[in-house]
């Protein structure tokens, strides 16, 4: 071979390396190209609250797609897309239809009217994936299927009507509908945002899009905005769309920019603070930060080395990645409690994921107790572990746990909703800590540990005194302390609800099958203190009954909630 | 005796005292304690969330899947047919709560020392017993229940003509609800009032208040011949003005003080707003059952309550299966019956005399009526399901069902008049649905006769040209002309049918209208249409010319007849040029042309209308609707056995009924002919004092309230007065969510509200809602013992558990500093 030739070559290596990135940033695809942030940080008024056009968009964009985001856009490209474009989404495979049973009725219709090889793959993706289109979902023999699932209300009507309000939503005209992004020009708390569709007609420089058209009816702009913050907004808004529809991600980006300022000039004093739509979007974008649960799980996996193998080191890295993590989880907190203006505690993602910010808060400062005795990390290994599948509920089942941020129901307008809840969640997770410790005892016993038990009653005791050996006695000493802490808790939450409840629905008590089975975890607790007192093989009984009591709680916050529905259905 | 009697009363005071303090021991056991609380544990959790256990499917053994497990509500069962509390309520529940504090008691007086370090246990114990005494005390007297209050009622005075021509003050009350509608005396004394509309906050525009917002009925009226709107303010009854129709479609009313300068129109009718006070509240089903039947005799002003103790709640009893009607045949309902007696509960019960039974129960179901089988000896009555299937063409795969009663002038017909069904008493009648509807125009001066098929008609083709009388010019060069409107046939007119077509007749003498019946004697030119059915007059504008009628098939596209011989059913079609007869057989598709196919799915000779209550299978039940959907079967002395739906409350007149909850007594005759009215529902307790709603405001979150967007409502106030004793009302209060008021030991919450329509319903009037609040009313003796125990106990517990270990630290702390000291002085 000349060398002339494999200079050469390298050359054309090197060239080629320096290009085709180069080329390929020219490639990149429409929705890569836009920038979406002023947009997704644009202030929205809907169900009562002021919040970024990107929860917005990604509440919607959930009821269409469920927990699947489609073809990797942020939500907010989808919602814009899906308004501007709406026929590029009546074939695409993008509603979401939640359970099996469902799915397999579905494509069961289908594929009795196809025959076609292809329509058998699409069905077994859609099968697994749970999406499906909007074209195929109208088909006649699937809205009978739709029909036959609807009359059942007790298993399959939810999912008919999820699917029904999915392709609702998916209407461009109520995506139009739902941007009511312009602020009022006379600051009027009482009366709603205005649509963007009754400005957007207004006199400007920019040609009206042929999609808006068909859209809207062209009406009366509102008096209240200024003449020329209407034709600023109207302007930014059609140039937004006449970009979009050309595939000028550069224009885009300008006219989002453009409108975006001239929305905030209407009326800056009322206009929610920069600083916080961009946090707020940030937090969407970045999945509510649950992904911190693999922090955790690093946490409890050097926490629990740390502790079975007695390894100082891997000790004090897994306190350190715990405190990592419990700072994550802790902004976290924080910045969703900065969004909503509330403490995070008033529906299932957040009273699962503040318990367990509640439970590593707490392990932590049991802890510094603790840190002279042998019960120390056992604590942050049972609050790493609670926090780790607290936060994987939350990342996995978006749907079961909705992020979304909304208000309030009148009746939880009340300072007992956060007295009662959290002391309860407080002490829920306190048990589920004790079912860690309790769980470790057993698994101790089954390879052959020794029957022992921490002999001093009384959880401040055991804080109190020294170092002692044996994991039997460690970890019964940790189940008994956190069974202690979470049997008060539990009871004075009990007590607090029940304060609330003869306020609120006129009885403290109704036998609420939420009522009853938080009386039942007592109870069983109950149990355990008596047995104590009675049982030989101590230690046993207390493990086995913690991870019974924490059976029974889980049974509340998942069976109860989601199956069984009592008053309590809206926690 | 003395000596005898001595041992054996030792022996068994000793007896007793061993068996005594056998009981005490047992008593004093820990382990009663705990088995306790596992039964507790198990009871409640039975109670609470059911019982889930294998049920396999044909099959399907594995263990695994779902549908191999069923959950039950055990205390729903037939035979314990138990709410929540009922359940809790019970004597093995009410057996262990009292094991369980005499355990507690004995436990810790007999076994635990009264010393500091055992406070806590005595605190915690001693808690339980009290909160346990405190809940007996609760529960025991506990009342619960809803009550509905309206916000106003209409209240209207004006002078009646009397049939002798003097005038009497009338007073009338309704409540203000969209289309409430009262209708009072008849002839010239008759006056109808109307709610039009309800503005819930009408901002005031004049006076000294304006700017503020009032309560806005608008009342439509009807007396004397006037027709207008009177618009009354809650709170402000000087602005209360009249709007007059003006017929200008462009502002089709007027403000009265515009056009006559008064703003009162009508000066013989007052009318004024005042509160629609309650003094009942309803028994909540959930605490305890609280069934009860409502009577009066027909035309009394007031109910009667009776209880219907022993009547179930969450399954259906039936004595026989003709009861119902049921759908699907996979879950028949069992034959289950019941028997309760309803006697007067009352001492003032104005029916004494009559004792009502229940013989049967239904948890969810709705009235149907079907068709069925009248049997051999009833009259002929035709009636058939057809279906039309399209088939081609552009209306593909559309199917419509029909139901047709041959011998009901309305219900013989469908699709305005397209589909016909008919009985022919003879072969003779048939002949004319043969053939197209025609008419027959003779102008004897002209010599002109001709006959003419209806294809067209004005009334469904107002493009349909006048068609020239050939060769009918007058000596003007007028011609006639013609032009048919509508054409109906079966039309009932006083106990028989008649066909008329409409025809606007151009003539010499004018244009005018002429209506042609199939009977010419009937026949008559109108030359104003409203007045077309006043009779006198003239009967022709026009005798030049004559019209007769023969309807043929009334334009019926697919007329199918039934007779003469009984069961024999034809369909004639008329989609092609003339019409075709054919037989046809029920269940076998017909094509009529056009790729149409009539079918036929059920056919009677002898039917009959027959209304049953349909039980709703379980999975199409909501689950929310509670009892709104029950019903009961009540067999009346000496009349036929009646299904009584559910009503929630009970109005004393149509007149005070509210929104979406209907008024609807049912009316029976009894043996002797007294008629008595009966209403199904819940008992209900007098309040302490009458309560009336002042204001009810919905607040809202940013952006105001929104339908659509249930996020956006902050708190729904009721503003409440209690009328005291001496009848005068009380300061106003507020009650909203989670923050009740307790008046005179009752405690009323904030329960409920009536939202605004999100869309028209049909022929209804319009709501914005906020017309009445539903308040919870209940009272809550006991409570604070309740809570004492609670604290008490929680206080025990961070005892034992917080302040225990450091007292016995102390202790042991001494003890070995004494033996130290001990150890120091012995050596």
């Amino acid at each position: 071979m000349k060398p002339g030739l494999l200079i050469r070559a390298a050359i054309a290596a090197i060239v080629l390396a320096l290009v085709v990135p180069g080329a390929r940033a020219d490639d990149r695809p429409f929705h890569e190209q836009v920038d979406l942030k002023p947009i997704a940080t644009v202030a929205v008024q809907s169900d009562g609250r002021i919040k970024s056009l990107s929860s917005l968009a990604s509440e919607m964009m959930g009821y269409v797609s469920g927990p699947r985001r489609i073809a990797g856009q942020d939500p907010v490209f989808t919602y814009l897309d899906m308004l501007f474009r709406p026929e590029e989404y009546r074939r695409a495979d993008v509603v979401y239809v939640k359970g099996a049973g469902p799915r397999e009725k579905i494509a069961d219709a289908i594929l009795r009217e196809n025959l076609l090889p292809e329509m058998a793959d699409k069905m077994r993706a859609f099968r697994k994936s749970g999406l499906i289109s909007e074209v195929l979902l109208t088909k006649p023999e699937v809205l009978a299927a739709l029909r036959e699932m609807q009359s059942d209300l007790l298993r399959t009507a939810k999912v008919v009507d999820s699917i029904e309000s999915a392709l609702n939503v998916k209407d461009p005209r109520f995506l139009l509908a739902k941007l009511r992004i312009v602020p009022r020009g006379d600051g009027d708390a009482g009366q709603p945002w205005h649509g963007i569709a009754e400005v957007m007609f207004a006199d400007g420089k920019e040609p009206v899009p042929g999609a808006m058209l068909v859209l809207a009816e062209k009406t009366e702009p509102p008096a209240d905005v200024p003449a020329e913050a209407r034709a600023a907004v109207a302007d930014g808004w059609r140039a937004l769309v006449n970009g979009w529809l050309k595939g000028d991600a550069a224009g885009v980006n300008s006219a989002a920019l453009a409108l975006a300022a001239s929305l905030r000039s209407i009326d800056a004093t009322h206009y929610p603070e920069e600083r916080r739509l961009e946090w707020e979007h940030w937090y969407f974008e970045n999945g509510h930060m649950t992904k911190t649960w693999l922090v955790y799980m690093l946490a409890s996996i050097l926490l629990l080395l740390g502790f079975v193998y007695r390894w100082p080191k891997a000790r004090l890295a897994g306190f350190a990645v715990f405190g990592l993590a419990v700072a994550l989880h802790t902004v976290a907190v924080l910045l969703r409690w900065y969004i909503s203006g509330r403490w995070p505690n008033s529906n299932m993602f957040e009273a699962v994921t503040t318990a367990a910010w509640f439970g590593a808060v707490g392990a932590i400062a049991i802890e510094w107790f603790v840190r002279r005795t042998a019960m120390f990390s056992v604590f942050a290994l049972g609050g790493a572990v609670s926090a780790m599948v607290a936060l994987m509920a939350a990342y996995f089942l978006p749907v079961q746990l909705n992020p979304n941020i909304s208000n309030m129901m009148p009746v939880l307008h009340d300072v007992w909703l956060y007295i009662h809840t959290n002391v309860i969640i407080f002490s829920y997770v306190l048990i589920f800590m004790a079912a860690v410790s309790g769980g470790l005892y057993i698994v101790h016993r089954a390879f052959g540990g020794a029957p022992a038990f921490a002999r001093v009653g009384g959880a401040g005791s055991l804080i109190l005194d020294g170092p002692r050996a044996g994991f039997a006695e460690v970890l019964d000493g940790v189940t008994m302390v956190l069974m202690e802490l979470s049997f008060v808790l539990l009871w004075a939450g009990i007590v607090m609800g029940a304060i609330w409840a003869d306020h609120s629905w006129g009885r403290p008590w109704g036998w609420d099958p939420k009522e009853v089975f938080a009386l039942n975890t007592f109870l069983v607790f109950a149990v355990l203190v008596h047995v104590r007192l009675k049982a030989k093989d101590k230690g046993m009984w207390t493990a086995v009954l913690s991870v019974v009591g924490a059976a029974v709680m889980l049974f509340n916050w998942i069976v109860i909630n989601f199956v069984i529905t009592g008053l309590h259905s809206y926690a | 005796m003395t000596e005898s009697t001595s041992p054996t009363s030792d022996a068994s005071s000793a007896a007793t005292r061993g068996a005594l303090r056998a009981v005490l021991d047992l008593f004093s056991s820990v382990k009663l304690g705990i088995w306790l609380m596992a039964i507790l544990f198990v009871y409640s959790s039975i109670g609470s969330a059911g019982i889930v256990y294998p049920d396999f499917a044909a099959g399907n053994w594995n263990i695994l899947s779902a549908e191999n497990w069923a959950h039950d509500q055990l205390r729903q069962w037939r035979g314990l047919e138990m709410t929540e509390f009922e359940w809790f309520h019970w004597w093995p529940f009410d057996l262990m709560m009292i094991l369980l504090a005499v355990n507690l008691a004995v436990t810790t007086v007999r076994r635990i020392p009264f010393k500091p370090v055992n406070y806590g246990v005595w605190g915690i114990h001693s808690g339980i017993i009290v909160l346990i005494v405190g809940s007996f005390i609760y529960f025991g007297v506990k009342v619960e229940g809803d009550t509905p209050v309206a916000r106003r009622t209409v209240v209207a005075e004006y002078d009646a003509r009397q049939p002798d021509g003097t005038t009497k003050r009338e007073r009338v009350e309704f409540v203000a609800s969209p289309g409430q509608r009262v209708e009072r005396g008849d002839g010239a004394g008759r006056v109808m009032l109307e709610v039009r509309s309800i503005d819930p906050s009408w901002e005031l525009l004049t006076g000294e208040d304006k700017g503020k917002r009032a309560y806005s009925v608008t009342v439509a009226v009807e007396r004397e011949g006037k027709r207008y709107l009177r618009q009354v303010l809650a709170g402000y009854p000087q602005l209360t003005e009249d709007l007059i129709f003006t017929g200008d479609q462009s502002q089709p009313v007027k403000r009265s003080v515009k056009e006559t300068g008064r703003p009162i129109y009508d000066d013989g009718l007052a009318l004024s707003l005042d509160y629609a006070p309650q003094e009942w509240f309803y028994l909540r089903n959930d605490l305890a059952k609280s069934w009860a039947l409502y009577v009066r005799p027909k035309g009394a002003s007031s109910w009667t309550e009776r209880r219907i103790d022993g009547l179930p709640l969450y399954n259906d009893y039936i004595a026989s299966r003709d009861d119902v009607f049921q759908s699907g045949g996979d879950d028949l309902l069992p034959v289950d019956p019941i028997d309760i007696e309803v006697g007067p509960t009352a001492p003032d019960d104005p029916l004494r005399d009559v004792t009502f039974r229940v013989n049967g129960y239904l948890r969810y179901a709705i009235p149907r009526s079907r068709v069925a089988d009248a049997g051999p000896d009833a009259p002929i009555n035709p009636m058939a399901f057809v279906e039309v299937a399209s088939e081609g063409g552009r209306a593909a795969g559309q199917k419509a069902s029909y139901r047709l009663v041959a011998l009901d002038p309305q219900e013989s017909r469908a699709d305005e008049g397209l589909l016909r069904f008919v009985h022919l008493a003879s072969e003779s009648e048939f002949g004319r649905f043969m053939r197209q509807p025609n008419l027959t125009l003779r102008i004897p001066s002209k010599g002109i006769e001709i006959r003419e098929v209806i294809r067209d008609v004005a009334a469904a083709n107002p493009d349909a040209p006048f068609v020239e009388i050939k060769g009918s010019e007058s000596e003007g060069g007028v011609s006639y002309a013609y032009r048919v409107v509508n054409l109906q046939d079966g039309l009932p007119v006083g106990g028989t049918t008649v066909a008329v077509a409409i025809v606007e007749l151009r003539t010499p003498k004018g244009l005018f209208r002429r209506w042609v019946f199939d009977n010419p004697a009937l026949t008559r030119d109108v030359k104003d249409p409203v007045a077309a059915d006043a009779h006198g007059g003239p009967k022709l504008e026009d005798d030049s010319i004559e019209i007769t009628l023969d309807p043929g098939n009334g334009r019926a596209l697919v007329v199918l007849a039934h007779g003469p011989e009984e069961g024999r059913l034809r369909l004639v079609s008329a989609v092609g040029a003339e019409p075709a007869a054919s037989d046809v057989e029920v269940g076998r598709p017909a094509p009529i042309g056009g790729g149409v196919t009539v079918r036929v799915e059920q056919f009677f000779a002898r039917g009959t209308f027959e209304t049953k209550p349909l039980v709703v299978p379980r999975a199409q039940r909501q689950r929310d609707a509670m009892e709104t959907f029950a019903q009961i079967k009540l067999e009346i002395p000496g009349c036929r056995s009646e299904w009584l739906p559910f009503t929630r409350w009970v109005f004393d007149s149509a007149d005070e009924a509210l929104r979406r909850a209907p008024y609807e007594p049912r009316t029976v005759k009894l043996a002797d002919g007294r008629e008595v009215e009966l209403l199904f529902s819940r008992q209900r307790l007098p309040l302490e004092a009458d309560v009336a709603l002042d204001e009810f405001v919905l607040s809202s979150h940013v952006g105001g309230f929104i339908a659509s967007e249930q996020g956006s409502i902050r708190d729904y106030r009721s503003r409440l007065r209690f009328r005291d004793e001496g009848g005068a009302w009380g300061e106003p209060v507020d009650v909203s969510v989670n923050n009740p008021v307790e008046h005179r030991g009752l405690w009323y919450f904030q329960a409920q509200w009536d939202p605004p329509d999100s869309r028209p319903r049909e022929g209804e009037v319009l709501s914005a809602g906020l017309n009445y609040t539903v308040l919870g009313v209940g009272n809550r003796v006991g409570v604070y013992t309740q809570l004492a125990g609670c604290v008490i106990a929680v206080l025990g517990m961070i005892y034992a558990f917080y302040i225990k270990p450091v007292i016995k630290r102390r202790n042991r702390a001494a003890v070995l500093a004494g033996l130290a000291a001990k150890a120091e002085v012995e050596p």
